[in-house]
């Protein structure tokens, strides 16, 4: 389908990225802001464009149900297809809708060990292998270093990576290295560090660790009102 | 009739089927004196419990059909609608449960959590129903009323909290011990209706007042005054207390619980007390409907009785006086004599009898105000239907009635069953929007179409239960719909000259998929190339085409026909030779325009128990289910997919022996889909084969 073209290329590349899965096998990537700026869209945008390009997605979320989160890819996917015709538009969502698959877990009941066992019976019956895993609320308190350093070695032999969004916090002051401090201690472990930055009317992505590092010179957009990814006009 | 909003309940008593129910409704109904002598519910006196009413519930000793009764208790009037246990029922609990403000979960002292009540909990939580909980059977062997309370903890998320103990338990099982007021309760008399208080017995104290305090401290989260008379150690009264827990229970952040055994006549008078203390009234409760001439915005809906008229009907029954509607008014006071209008039809209705019910018993009113529960007599409507007061056009439903998915043909085995046979199909069809049947012209067969495997099989045994219908049943079928995916041309001349009048027509156009509606037909031709008379001709010979598609013969949807050009006859062309050329250029473009076959897809839910998970997606995978997710809620799970309905036949079976029996799911249609090609080539060859089947038998 030719028009699919403009929406498989992942436009977070342009934060100078070699390829469109940004995040290496076993690599580590996190999304930073507040709440409500838009880390769970943006990673529903990253999960759509893979799905494009029929590499699976799990999504676990420990905030919202399956139907919410259901929600986010429909509507970011009737963004990113309005110009298809609705025809297209169906058949294409009906085509990567297998390449998706919503876990969602209550925080105090989320475990590295329950995680694990979820997924390998999903991979070991063939239903589904994840490419890439999301994991969208997951608090980063003291625990979350223990949390990270084995999940690493599993995303690693499922050979996928890993998206987490990272919530922070307007009256808290950064690390000393000047990143968030939620992730000032364990930003080793990430490879990709990303920051939603409200300014203004926009919100701005900035690159804090990974592709051409902070100071990478395209400037990249949440579109306020529709939450798509967007290069800064002007 | 009293009126008086703050003393109304209308509860339902749900629980697992065999958790004892009937006989819990039974002993209040004979407590509250609507009833002078208790029955079995298996009917060993031959009477049957008063609220089964329904031949087939009294002979299984199950509730199928909500009957919705009313009795007083303590000043306090309390319309009971008995609902339904099982989920596969959905329209039936759907609507009993919408017209219910509380609800009592009546769970087994042995059995415990099941997982029925799992599902009636379920349903409750969906519909945002407080609830208390009542302990049944606690006389017989394995009683364990705590163990159950930590079930209802861990198997159902709730926050449930002891208001009594039992005194003795199983066969010792004597009364209970009530927390709130620190009293035993005996009951006395042939039927339990003497209740002796008397002093907690000493063995049971320190029991009891640990039992308080955990009941003290968990209510104290809903009242501040509580809390306040904790800190200052003042006395605690039980005002006080029944005000924190109902605070507590209409949140739904707090499940009361009560004990003891309807059969055996223990414990149901003070279960009564709470449905008074406890449960919310009609006003506490809010209740929506949807404003038609506002594209369905929501209202809110006052239980007001001087504002305009909402009332729902939620029930039909077939009676020996004609139909009876039950109905529940949500605001206004509809009283004999008074107009409404059912905003489905749009007509006026006079309101003639209005009755309250008891079971199969009535007693005539002449008013039924907002809140309140009643029936009104030869009214001739769907069960479903609003009735408003003629200035507002609000709707309690949302118009919108799914097409079934499936259907069965059925054949009577007599004259006197086919006679019957249509009667209950009447009344079915009328009760149920998502039921509906029809005589297939070809065959000659009834067919009955509904939304599930197990909704048609409720019918089926109801025809035969209720109206002595005996009918045998076919192969269900799926609603398989034909469509088209690209845009074609066509041009075809109908042209017969076989001695006398010839026919002549040719149509030229396109066809193409449509997306917003099942068929379009547009008139593009210029010049009168065809004469504008047999235009219609032209359109009626297409829409035809609709109803039979060239592949599987199943209804064809999503097309648009644009017709351009063609040519007519001056002797030769009538409406019938357009409608002839009509036929044949729907066929030429139809094969062009890569026809494809739609099958129905369900959303299914499944709620398991967590261990099980693996395998209850492991089966809905190999049945080509798309699972969308899995949502783990302590203990539970549910995983959601979009199953073709073609692979769901049997799959309550099939889930039962993957789980032990404790996964219960529901189903829904969710759209139509494009049926892989693998599947619609094997399809076609079935059909071809049963068609040369049906030629064989024919010879």
């Amino acid at each position: 389908m030719q028009q699919t073209n403009h929406i498989t290329d992942n436009p977070l590349k342009w934060l100078g990225y070699a390829t469109d899965n940004i995040l290496p096998n076993g690599g580590f990537g996190a999304v930073l802001a507040r709440a409500g700026v838009g880390k769970t869209s943006l990673l529903v945008q990253i999960a759509l464009n893979s799905m494009l390009r029929n590499q699976a997605v799990l999504h676990i979320s420990l905030d919202d149900p399956v139907k919410k989160i259901n929600l986010w890819y429909k509507e970011i996917f009737q963004l990113l297809t309005k110009d298809f015709r609705m025809d297209q538009e169906r058949q294409l969502w009906e085509t990567i809708l297998p390449f998706r698959f919503i876990l969602t877990m209550k925080v105090d009941g989320f475990s590295m060990l329950r995680l694990e066992e979820r997924v390998r019976d999903l991979v070991e019956q063939d239903i589904f292998s994840p490419r890439m895993i999301i994991i969208d609320g997951l608090p980063f308190d003291g625990s979350a270093k223990d949390t990270l350093l084995e999940l690493k070695p599993f995303i690693n032999h499922l050979g996928a990576h890993a998206w987490l969004t990272v919530k922070t916090h307007r009256h808290e002051e950064p690390g000393p290295d000047g990143f968030p401090i939620q992730v000032s201690d364990i930003k080793d472990l990430f490879d990709t560090i990303i920051e939603l930055h409200p300014e203004g009317e926009s919100i701005y992505i900035r690159n804090l660790k990974g592709g051409s590092g902070p100071t990478n010179t395209e400037r990249l957009i949440l579109d306020p009102s529709t939450m798509l990814i967007q290069k800064k006009q002007g | 009739m009293k009126n008086e909003i703050l003393t109304l309940r209308n509860i339902g008593i749900s629980a697992h089927i065999d958790s004892g129910k009937t006989t819990l409704t039974e002993r209040i109904l004979f407590y509250t004196q609507r009833i002078h002598a208790i029955h079995d519910v298996k009917g060993k006196d031959g009477v049957g419990a008063t609220m089964d009413s329904m031949e087939l519930e009294k002979e299984r000793g199950i509730t199928i059909a909500s009957a919705a009764t009313f009795c007083e208790w303590k000043n306090h009037e309390i319309n009971i609608i008995d609902t339904p246990g099982h989920v596969d029922f959905t329209i039936e609990v759907e609507r009993s449960l919408r017209v219910l403000d509380g609800a009592v979960l009546v769970l087994c002292s042995v059995g415990g959590v099941q997982s029925q009540s799992i599902t009636v909990d379920q349903q409750m939580k969906r519909y945002k129903v407080p609830c208390i909980a009542f302990i049944n059977k606690c006389d017989r062997n394995g009683a364990n009323p705590f163990r159950v309370i930590e079930q209802l903890r861990d198997k159902l998320g709730h926050n449930p909290v002891a208001l009594q103990i039992p005194i003795g338990l199983e066969a010792k099982l004597e009364g209970v011990a009530d927390l709130i007021t620190m009293k035993a309760i005996y009951f006395d008399g042939d039927n339990g209706e003497i209740l002796r208080i008397e002093e907690i017995p000493d063995h049971l104290l320190p029991q009891a007042k640990e039992k308080r305090e955990e009941m003290i401290d968990k209510a104290s989260l809903f009242s501040d005054e509580l809390t306040e008379a904790i800190l200052e150690e003042k006395e605690i009264s039980p005002g006080l207390l029944l005000n924190a827990l109902r605070n507590g229970c209409l949140l739904r952040a707090l499940t009361p619980v009560l004990m003891g055994s309807a059969y055996k006549n223990k414990g149901v008078q003070p279960l009564l007390d709470a449905v008074n203390n406890l449960l919310p009234c009609p006003a506490d409760v809010k209740n929506e409907a949807l404003d038609m001439d506002n594209s369905e915005t929501p209202v809110i809906l006052c239980a007001d009785p001087t504002k305009p008229i909402v009332a729902l009907a939620f029930k039909l029954e077939d009676g020996q006086y004609g139909q009876l509607t039950y109905i529940r008014v949500y605001q206004g006071k509809l009283t004999k004599g008074s107009t409404v209008v059912n905003i489905r039809t749009g007509k006026k209705i006079k309101i003639g009898r209005l009755v309250r019910m008891h079971a199969s018993q009535m007693e005539d009113i002449e008013t039924i105000s907002a809140g309140y529960i009643g029936a009104i007599f030869g009214v001739d409507c769907a069960s479903g239907d609003t009735f408003v007061s003629p200035e507002i056009n609000y709707s309690m439903t949302s118009m919108h009635v799914p097409e079934p998915v499936i259907s069965l043909a059925i054949i009577p085995e007599d004259n006197k069953s086919q006679i019957n046979m249509s009667k209950a199909l009447n009344r079915f069809t009328k009760e149920d929007p998502t039921f509906r049947s029809y005589v297939n012209d070809e065959t000659g067969d009834t067919i009955i179409e509904g939304m599930g495997e197990l909704h048609l099989e409720v019918y089926v045994e109801r025809m035969h239960r209720e109206y002595n219908a005996k009918v045998t049943t076919g192969q269900p079928r799926v609603a398989y719909r034909e469509t088209i995916t690209k845009m074609a041309e066509f041009n075809y001349t109908h042209k017969k000259q076989t001695g006398g009048s010839g026919q002549y027509g040719r149509i030229a156009g396109y066809i193409e998929p449509c997306f917003e509606e099942e068929f379009i037909f547009e008139n593009k031709i210029t010049g009168a190339s065809i004469p504008t008379q047999y235009i219609p001709a032209c359109e009626k010979g297409f829409r035809l085409c609709m109803a039979k598609g060239p592949k599987l013969e199943y209804p064809i949807t999503g097309v648009k026909i644009t017709i351009t050009d063609g040519a007519s006859h001056s002797v030769d062309s009538s409406d019938m030779a357009f409608q002839a050329a009509a036929r044949g250029a729907f066929l030429e473009g139809y094969n062009k325009a890569n026809p494809v076959i739609h099958e129905p897809i369900m959303k299914v839910a499944v709620e398991t128990p967590t261990e099980f998970q693996g395998s209850v997606m492991g089966s809905l995978n190999q049945r080509r289910g798309i699972i969308e997710g899995s949502q783990e809620d302590g203990p539970m799970s549910v995983i959601e997919a979009q199953v073709p309905l073609s692979e769901m036949f049997g799959y309550s079976t099939v889930i039962r022996s993957l789980t032990q029996g404790k996964a219960q799911f529901t189903m829904e249609f969710s759209t139509y889909r494009q049926v892989p090609k693998q599947i619609a080539e094997e399809l076609i060859k079935q059909k071809s084969q049963a068609g040369e089947k049906g030629k064989q038998t024919k010879k």
